[in-house]
């Protein structure tokens, strides 16, 4: 317990303060928890590592849960974990039962952070040493199957996975990078275009573009309805909501979490990838798998679960092996190298108070983001109660920033947040699927080099089958989720005919 | 029967390898996509017909006309007042207050002054922010 000598009133404040920032930054589309951290990792010069390390726990793990205000209430994801809050949260708030299914966010949330939290305290070492483990065939293969696992969220599934092959094709363009093992030529690239696609898209304006703009498009091609928000979008006065609603979903919420936490550990597939699969999971074992998209709480519950679950998963490879689990995780680096602290499999071994610190810190922030948003939710919720003519051009303005600031001053990621704001307009018109192609563009990347290597390495196809039991038990987890996939496309169809 | 499997990746020409493979999977798929939904797709020019005539183009178009000015003007404004941000500043104002009015449906005082309130105080609070605060780079 030596590590409470270093829990002082600072320490505290900075996790809750970090915590309060950290939502408001979750809550407004465009921000995110990963620039949260980014913003306030200078400040951590000052304040030593585990002050510093405080603030910025604070801040990822309000960061990731302030992601679902705007989900819910106004269907644009506040961080790009929380795609899949909207396919539940949304439908629930436009039926007037918005407070509830933030309440039922925030508990979800807070329950995935703990869970995460205690496979990281308790399992950290063996989880990592399973991660590490992985080859490149393996962590190609678990790609494959977040890829696949993303037709049983389509509704129609050829569109899907063609969407988040469009998604992997459009993340290629650039440079195959030489920091991943590439060679350092240019592909896929215009003529013209080298200096602006040189780097390819960035993650954040074309996500900003596909869920920001996108949505305010399509809301000014049908007049932007006055009223909209007060009217369609009903708070309510909580009622609707009882713990009795998490009746049942004990397994849901175990299995969700620890999905995000497991997607966490595996480095390149966290992030979105986390939510997306306990999504995916909880509708394929649903018994009512046809409500999910419609305002069904269980969905909610994975979603959010699974996000937060992301939270202690991201951390592992982190403080184990030096390698981040998502983006947030890999700014976390830069509050250890400001310290001078070189983060790797000795890390927890040299510094347990630090390592407690950090658990500690971690658990407050969940404790102090449910409280905060619990009793002040209405205080959250109340940003969908200002009119659409004043909020979507502060949103509007918010995005440039957003776009803007993400690789400190870049004006193609402006551009990049327009042309993916008009492509996602597009898209749900042609009928591609969004979440496919954000995936696809996520982890295609990832894909290339992992699919890329294998082959150098050896050379044979046969490798993507033989290299291990881990490689088979994937396999037959893509070809299952196919099959399911099919299945309940087959069982629509055949209950379509029928009514 | 290995032969068929077995493959050799030059690494000058290793940049190539994923995207072709991306790309016939899509072409294959597209293919499949063309095949199924042929009507569907065949439809396609009175789809988007009624699409444009049932949009409302001053609000659509404006709000990309609008978008695609303040970015454009953006950085010339920056440049001459370089690393204050006040090219996002100037252009956020007029921004928020003109595309707020084009959402506006019922122009009334009483809806104008809150949304110039807000057009005057947003862009300059987010400019502190980020300029002052943050010490982050804007436009």
């Amino acid at each position: 317990m030596e590590f409470l000598s270093l829990i002082s009133p600072l320490f505290l404040c900075l996790v809750v303060g970090g915590t309060l920032v950290g939502i408001i930054f979750g809550a407004i589309p465009g921000m995110t928890a990963t620039m949260a951290v980014a913003v306030c990792l200078p400040m951590t010069y000052s304040l030593g590592l585990e002050n510093g390390l405080a603030l910025l726990l604070g801040l990822y793990v309000g960061g990731i849960s302030g992601g679902l205000v705007p989900a819910i209430l106004l269907g644009i994801p506040g961080t790009p974990s929380s795609i899949t809050t909207t396919f539940d949260g949304y439908p629930m708030a436009k039926a007037g039962e918005g407070e509830k299914a933030l309440r039922i966010g925030i508990i979800a949330s807070f329950c995935g952070g703990v869970v995460s939290l205690i496979a990281l305290f308790f399992f950290a070492p063996a989880l990592a040493n399973f991660a590490i483990e992985f080859s490149y065939v393996e962590k190609f293969l678990i790609i494959l199957f977040a890829l696949t696992v993303m037709a049983a969220l389509s509704s129609d599934m050829l569109m899907g996975i063609f969407s988040g092959f469009l998604g992997i094709f459009v993340a290629l363009i650039g440079v195959y990078d030489i920091s991943d093992g590439g060679n350092g030529e240019l592909r896929l690239i215009p003529p013209g275009t080298e200096y602006w696609l040189e780097g390819g898209f960035s993650l954040l304006p074309v996500l900003i573009g596909l869920f920001g703009l996108a949505a305010i498009l399509e809301e000014a091609e049908t007049g932007v309805k006055q009223g909209q928000t007060m009217d369609d979008v009903k708070i309510g006065g909580g009622g609707g909501f009882s713990l009795g609603i998490f009746k049942g979903q004990f397994v849901n919420i175990f299995r969700s979490s620890g999905i995000g936490t497991f997607t966490g550990i595996l480095p390149g597939v966290g992030g979105s990838a986390a939510s997306i699969l306990a999504y995916s999971n909880a509708k394929t074992f649903s018994k009512h798998p046809e409500r999910f998209g419609k305002g069904e709480p269980s969905g909610l519950i994975a979603s959010e679960s699974g996000n937060n679950g992301l939270t202690g998963g991201a951390l592992v490879p982190l403080l184990s092996l030096g390698i981040p689990g998502d983006s947030t995780t890999a700014l976390l680096i830069g509050a250890f190298t400001l310290q001078g602290i070189q983060v790797g499999p000795l890390f927890i071994g040299n510094n347990p108070e630090t390592w407690n610190a950090m658990i500690f810190a971690m658990l407050l922030a969940n404790v102090a983001m449910l409280v905060m948003m619990y009793v002040a939710i209405r205080y959250f919720a109340m940003v969908v109660t200002i009119p659409k003519h004043i909020l979507f051009p502060v949103i509007l303005m918010m995005c440039v920033i957003g776009a803007y600031t993400i690789n400190y001053g870049i004006m193609f990621d402006v551009w990049t947040l327009l042309i993916f704001g008009l492509f996602g307009w597009v898209a749900v018109k042609l009928g591609l699927e969004i979440a496919p192609f954000i995936i696809g563009f996520i982890l295609g990347p990832s894909a290339e080099v992992y699919f890329v290597k294998s082959l150098e390495s050896f050379g044979d196809l046969t490798i993507f089958f033989t290299k291990s039991w881990i490689a088979l038990v994937l396999w037959v987890l893509i070809i299952g989720s196919l099959a399911a996939s099919v299945y309940i496309a087959r069982n629509k169809r055949a209950t379509d005919q029928l009514a | 029967m290995d032969a068929l499997t077995q493959v050799t990746i030059d690494f000058e020409t290793s940049h190539l390898v994923f995207p072709r493979l991306i790309s016939v999977i899509l072409a294959l798929m597209g293919a499949a996509i063309l095949l199924t939904k042929r009507q569907r797709i065949a439809g396609a020019g009175g789809y988007w017909r009624e699409t444009l005539s049932r949009m409302d183009k001053a609000r659509f178009f404006g709000t990309l006309a609008l978008t695609l000015l303040y970015f454009s003007l953006m950085v010339p404004v920056g440049d001459i007042w370089p690393n204050t941000g006040r090219g996002f500043l100037i252009c956020s104002v007029p921004y928020v207050l003109a595309t707020g009015l084009l959402f506006m449906h019922d122009r009334t005082i009483r809806n104008v002054v809150p949304l110039a309130i807000v057009a005057l105080l947003a862009p300059a609070l987010v400019w502190w922010l980020f300029t002052d605060l943050f010490f982050l780079t804007l436009p």
